[in-house]
């Protein structure tokens, strides 16, 4: 089973920014493209982590 | 409402990254247990958060923001009176019975604990009821995109229903777990910034309390009589009817919701499912809720933005819609449309899950083909997906030529739920209820529920019996229906229960609470269910001092 946080890390920081160069006068893009795009990272880095975690500690997954 | 190329793209992004993540857990499902209960290997945190978003489909959160803009903070008691306790209940109490049984699916668990025949009405009703809103999902997409965006009805129904058949054919239940996720997540930063946005217009909550009368910023103070608060219920009616009945009715023994919290990977997930689930089911109405009030308050300032008219009143249900037009750019419109869209999709999703499982296991397995191999259960498991697809389409356009099937749908839902509650709370906690007890209350309950509604009216409607009494608003009756229809099932299962021949307690363990002895749980005290659900009642009481 693979791990959830990758795609929707990945689909958060895509989506982070296009909101992010997608200028608006009230910069609601900005500011929501910025906190997608901090959530998302912030996904991939946790699966990352487990990734890491896991191979150090010799399990793997078929 | 216009889109732009970067609304476009984040909308087909979306559709890429569902199908993609169906079609990597293709290879993880090659059994019937795969497909249909997810193997039960799902991590906790996604169970959590897939128990939690299978109930916030697109109507809900069009619906919740209509209510807050129509009834005011009121509307919050549907996630703090009207959830989290039931949560709180379904974790501690009900889930060791569901888990530990190791039943497939609720109907599977009334079979083990009664017979065979309240196995079959309970599946059949469930069945039929889960089409039927899969199907005024897909038609309230269908509507929607085409009011909002001039899209085709047509074209929107079966482009939504493609992509919930791949998804679902490919990954089964877990990739209708992990796309939910996917939607929560959407949900949740789709629409806070509107919430932080309107809300600010609106100055603050300060702002919106000195321009709206007391009835719509107050929780609780305006319970004491119907009268005084635009729901028109009081304090009973609101937390026996919804506080207990209803909502009891639905977290406790709805399959589509239970089904999630099965699929954990140990009894422990299973239990922390629903507690963790209520953490950001109480503040969701922050997300939903609040932008509705808000929008009155912006309605009555003038400040550009007013709820759209409909008749002599405002047409609520626009809300949200109206709210994302005026104050989101292109960009952040893509999104709130994808999380709209995700929810229609995921709630189409969440009904085809259970309803190929309980076919599969509850009808064909033990009525049609009983004794096949798993391989076979597992092509019926894909097939019936296709099918409740086709079923689910029917129900669409059966939508469209009969405009009050939602209102019917919701009515059938108030008649069967909460007489099923009684059912089980008395199958759990009382060894002497019985199998015809069980199935003589669920009817009878039922049947009050219609009586109850044949027999009074609210906002012109129902009174198809007699207008013996004249409830303030639907709501109310709504509440009224289920107490006497709970009312109802409970006494008619005890009464029949003491008249026919218990059950043997050896056919009971495990499913019956006096009966049973749970395994120690071996996760450390903060993450075991009573510590958990005690931090959920705690934020639930500071929840309802503030807003009281």
């Amino acid at each position: 089973m693979f791990d959830l946080r990758l795609p929707s890390g990945l689909f958060f920081v895509i989506t982070g920014v296009v909101l992010i160069v997608t200028t608006d006068p009230g910069h609601i893009n900005l500011y929501s493209g910025l906190a997608m795009f901090v959530f998302g990272a912030m996904l991939l880095l946790l699966a990352w982590r487990k990734t890491r975690v896991r191979k150090s500690a010799g399990i793997h997954t078929k | 409402m216009k889109l732009s190329l970067a609304d476009y793209f984040i909308l087909s992004l979306y559709f890429c990254f569902v199908i993609g993540i169906g079609w990597k857990l293709r290879k993880s499902v090659t059994s019937a247990g795969e497909f249909l209960t997810a193997g039960h290997h799902v991590p906790v945190w996604i169970t959590s958060l897939a128990f939690l978003a299978a109930n916030l489909g697109a109507q809900e959160v069009v619906g919740m923001m209509a209510s807050g803009a129509k009834y005011g903070i009121m509307t919050a008691h549907f996630y703090w009176v009207g959830a989290a306790p039931a949560m709180i209940f379904a974790g501690v109490f009900m889930m060791p019975f569901y888990y530990g049984s190791k039943a497939r699916s609720v109907p599977e668990y009334l079979k083990l604990r009664f017979d065979e025949k309240t196995r079959a009405l309970n599946a059949i009703t469930f069945a039929v009821m889960t089409i039927f809103s899969s199907g005024i999902s897909m038609y309230a997409l269908g509507r929607m995109f085409q009011i909002v965006l001039g899209w085709s009805f047509d074209a929107s129904v079966i482009l939504s229903a493609v992509i919930v058949l791949v998804y679902t054919w490919l990954g089964g239940l877990t990739s209708a777990i992990y796309n939910e996720v996917l939607q929560f997540f959407l949900i949740v930063l789709g629409f806070s910034p509107l919430s932080i946005v309107v809300i600010a217009r609106a100055g603050g909550w300060r702002g919106i309390q000195q321009r709206l009368p007391g009835a719509m910023t107050h929780a609780w103070k305006y319970l004491g009589s119907a009268n005084q608060n635009p729901m028109g219920i009081e304090t009973f009616g609101m937390v026996a009817g919804l506080g207990f009945v209803l909502s009891f009715g639905y977290w406790c023994t709805d399959f589509l919701v239970i089904q999630r919290a099965l699929a954990a990977n140990s009894m422990s997930g299973a239990r922390r499912t629903p507690l963790i689930a209520a953490f950001p089911k109480m503040l969701m109405p922050f997300i939903v809720i609040l932008p509705g009030i808000a929008a009155l308050a912006l309605t009555k300032m003038g400040t550009g933005y007013s709820l759209p008219v409909k008749g002599n009143s405002y047409d609520y249900d626009q809300t949200l819609t109206t709210l994302m037009a005026h104050f989101y750019p292109s960009g952040m419109l893509g999104v709130g449309l994808t999380a709209l869209m995700a929810s229609f999709m995921s709630g189409m999703a969440g009904n085809v899950t259970a309803f190929n499982t309980v076919f599969t296991y509850d009808i064909y397995q033990s009525y049609i083909r009983p004794g096949a191999s798993d391989r076979h259960y597992l092509t019926v498991g894909r097939m019936t997906t296709l099918a409740g697809i086709g079923l689910s389409i029917a129900a669409a356009y059966l939508a469209v030529r009969f405009n009050n099937l939602n209102d019917l749908l919701q009515l059938v839902f108030s008649f069967v739920n909460p007489p099923l509650f009684a059912t089980f709370l008395l199958g759990m906690f009382w060894k002497r209820a019985t199998g015809h007890g069980a199935f003589y209350g669920l009817l009878c309950g039922t049947f009050a529920a219609a009586f109850t509604q044949g027999l009074s009216t609210a906002e012109g409607k129902g009174g198809w019996l007699a207008g013996l009494h004249d409830f303030p608003s639907q709501m109310a009756q709504n509440f009224w229906i289920s107490i006497f229809a709970w009312t109802t099932c409970f006494a008619v299962t005890i009464l029949v229960s003491l008249a026919t021949k218990a059950p043997p307690e050896a056919q009971l363990e495990g499913l019956v609470h006096s009966l049973t002895k749970l395994p120690p749980d071996p996760a450390p005290w903060y993450r075991r269910p009573g510590p958990l659900a005690i931090i959920v009642a705690a934020v639930l009481i500071v929840l309802n001092l503030i807003f009281r």
